[in-house]
């Protein structure tokens, strides 16, 4: 397995990239909505496609149509209607906890950005005297400098359940 | 005569429940009170198990989710398993999800193409048209221990469509498809055929809720919750600070528990007019309805019916976010009980096939954006019904009945043009206490010994 060393873990990038998804996970978990979005660029595409269960030789399930389809339009909306007092789905709010893991650099596909970074998620939920939910699986994140600060670009969130089975996705991936 | 005075005997108590009340006493819809002991309790649950999915017609997806032979999804047909499939010679059929050898699921993807079906199990395999083709160990069955010809997949008994809409019922004695939808067919051409055809985009999403079913039913038509369960989108300002906004319109009772409403913005309101489709759009209005038809769709941005019991369709007019424009999209809801206070949604995203494919992604985008589980609109919904069924559960709560008055004493409209009764004023509880005078009517009908009508 051939890694480029600037990706490989104990590289200057792979610990900038690793310090960025942890605060990343510590902004979302403190439900700091609007420095959350703060870490996106301007042409966010914020992506969860819908999973199918199919034979392997179809491939893995994930069809055309989305559970989120976000822009930064839609995102900064999002984020506007958890800061108001009546976005009853997050109100009171749901408590979380982001566990962001197997973190791999890769090569991006767009010029414009600097380095694809792959992980896995473990998110736990919790609301008022509710039990907890699950929420597992991968996040493709293409992460560009601007300013010097590296921001996402585009998130594909590629989630392990066909059938959501928590209700809603009222939370931040 | 002795027998039948036992059967109305028995049928009498198939009514009464253990709190000593019965189903008819506590489902008052005429007065508007509807017990609180109707939607959570297994008791009920079970008795709505057999009378109504095992008896009422389904949804079970659009033709164009399949379009070509050997297309199969899987979905339920009530609450039982089903595969929906075309077969070889093009026709949509549907079948219990179920190897008649031993129960194994014989399709286990959500969606595939198939020309035979092969359970895991023992290796009886069925054609795409549910015939049994080969088993397992076949020689070492004697004379007469199996016939094929009697072995094909358990098929649903009746199987119709109406504008692409797949429905199918599991009750032989169910009237055709034709006579269950009645009068609501003039509705359902104004929203399926009002632009000479919709079609499903890409695959439902489907997502678990800790709720009764029937609280989503009972949202669905109701237009008067939009101002405080969204009040959020108020304060954004993607919803009019106006109590009354969605109150311009008229909510329809077709009979048989189907329901429906239609919702205009103030006049001259472009936007809440042709369903939100692009203006050019609404000459086909003319071409595939009848004048009338076209009239309410050229005047209305909104509707939503149900075609009883759990399904439903939305037809609404948004904007995706806090700078764009609204737009029209078309969204098909299905419940699908998987216990008294868990309930399986399924949501598809329908578009236009003549509309323009710039329109067609920005619908899907408003759509995703909006509704389904993690939809603006949508998940505040959620949260109601979970906390509505949470309440429910109580034997205090039991005692109580849920208020649907509005509009108790409201006449008629004596203009509505279409059929069925339309009330003028899409704000009231009218199209919700249909809905439970036909629950009552299933649940109770032929357990008072009443002939099916």
């Amino acid at each position: 397995m051939g890694v480029d060393a600037s990706f490989a873990p104990g590289s200057p990038l792979y610990s900038e990239v690793v310090q960025f998804l942890y605060e990343e996970a510590e902004i979302v978990d403190a439900s700091r909505y609007s420095d959350w979005l703060a870490l996106f660029t301007e042409d966010i595409r914020y992506w969860m496609p819908v999973r199918t269960t199919r034979h392997l030789a179809s491939g893995h399930g994930f069809e055309d149509v989305a559970l989120f389809d976000d822009n930064h339009a839609s995102l900064t909306t999002r984020v506007k209607r958890l800061e108001t007092d009546s976005a009853w789905a997050e109100t009171p709010p749901s408590r979380t906890r982001h566990y962001i893991t197997n973190i791999l650099l890769r090569a991006p596909e767009n010029k414009d950005d600097t380095v694809l970074a792959v992980a896995n998620f473990f998110i736990t939920r919790t609301r008022a005297d509710h039990g907890y939910q699950l929420f597992t699986g991968r996040r493709e994140d293409a992460l560009r400098r601007v300013g010097g600060e590296l921001k996402i670009a585009h998130r594909k969130i590629l989630i392990d359940q066909t059938v959501i089975t928590n209700t809603n996705l009222s939370i931040l991936f | 005569m002795p027998a039948s005075t036992t059967k109305s005997a028995i049928n009498a108590n198939a009514t009464l429940l253990s709190s000593g009340k019965r189903l008819e006493d506590i489902v008052r819809a005429e007065e508007g009170l509807i017990s609180r002991r109707i939607f959570a309790d297994p008791e009920v649950y079970n008795h709505e198990m057999e009378r109504i999915f095992g008896r009422a017609w389904f949804f079970l997806g659009h033709e164009s989710e399949i379009p070509e032979p050997g297309d199969l999804m899987t979905r339920p047909c009530g609450v039982d398993p089903a595969i929906v499939i075309r077969d070889d010679d093009g026709i949509v059929r549907a079948f219990l999800n179920s190897c008649r050898h031993r129960g194994m699921r014989v399709c286990r993807t959500d969606k595939d193409n198939a020309r035979f079906l092969r359970c895991p199990y023992h290796g009886w395999a069925y054609r795409n048209d549910g015939s049994l083709v080969s088993v397992a160990a076949e020689s070492h069955y004697g004379e007469g221990e199996l016939d094929k010809d009697d072995l094909g997949l358990i098929p649903v008994a009746k199987l119709g469509m109406y504008h692409g809409l797949i429905f199918a019922t599991w009750d032989p004695d169910a009237p055709s498809l034709e006579d269950w939808l009645g009068d609501l067919r003039w509705y359902l051409d104004i929203i399926f055929n009002r632009t000479g055809g919709v079609e499903v985009v890409g695959v439902p999403q489907i997502w678990d809720v800790e709720c009764s079913w029937k609280f989503a039913t009972d949202n669905f038509t109701d237009n008067f919750h939009v101002f405080s369960t969204h009040q959020s989108l108020v304060q954004l300002g993607m919803l009019p600070n106006d109590p009354d906004f969605a109150c311009h319109g008229h909510m329809v009772t077709v009979g048989d528990g189907h329901i429906l409403h239609f919702v205009q913005g103030e006049p001259g309101d472009e936007a809440m007019m042709g369903f939100g489709l692009p203006k050019d759009m609404w000459r086909l209005f003319d071409r595939h309805l009848d004048p009338a038809q076209a009239k309410i769709a050229r005047e209305h941005g909104i509707s939503a019916g149900t075609v009883w019991p759990n399904f439903h369709w939305l037809q609404l007019v948004s904007a995706g976010d806090m700078e764009s424009a609204s737009v029209g999209f078309l969204n098909l809801r299905m419940e699908m009980p998987l216990s008294p206070t868990r309930t399986r949604m399924y949501s598809w995203f329908l578009a236009d096939k003549a509309a323009p494919d710039d329109f067609k992604k920005t619908s899907y985008e408003t759509y995703v954006r909006t509704f389904g589980p993690a939809g603006i609109f949508d998940q505040d919904d959620m949260e109601n019904w979970e906390d509505c069924t949470a309440t429910a559960l109580g034997p205090a709560a039991k005692k109580h009945a849920f208020h649907h008055k509005m509009g108790l004493n409201r006449p008629p409209a004596s203009d509505w043009p279409g059929p069925g009764i339309g009330y003028a004023d899409s704000y009231g509880e009218m199209t919700q206490r249909s809905w439970y005078r036909q629950w009552r009517e299933m649940m109770t009908a032929e357990a008072n010994g009443k002939e099916r009508a």
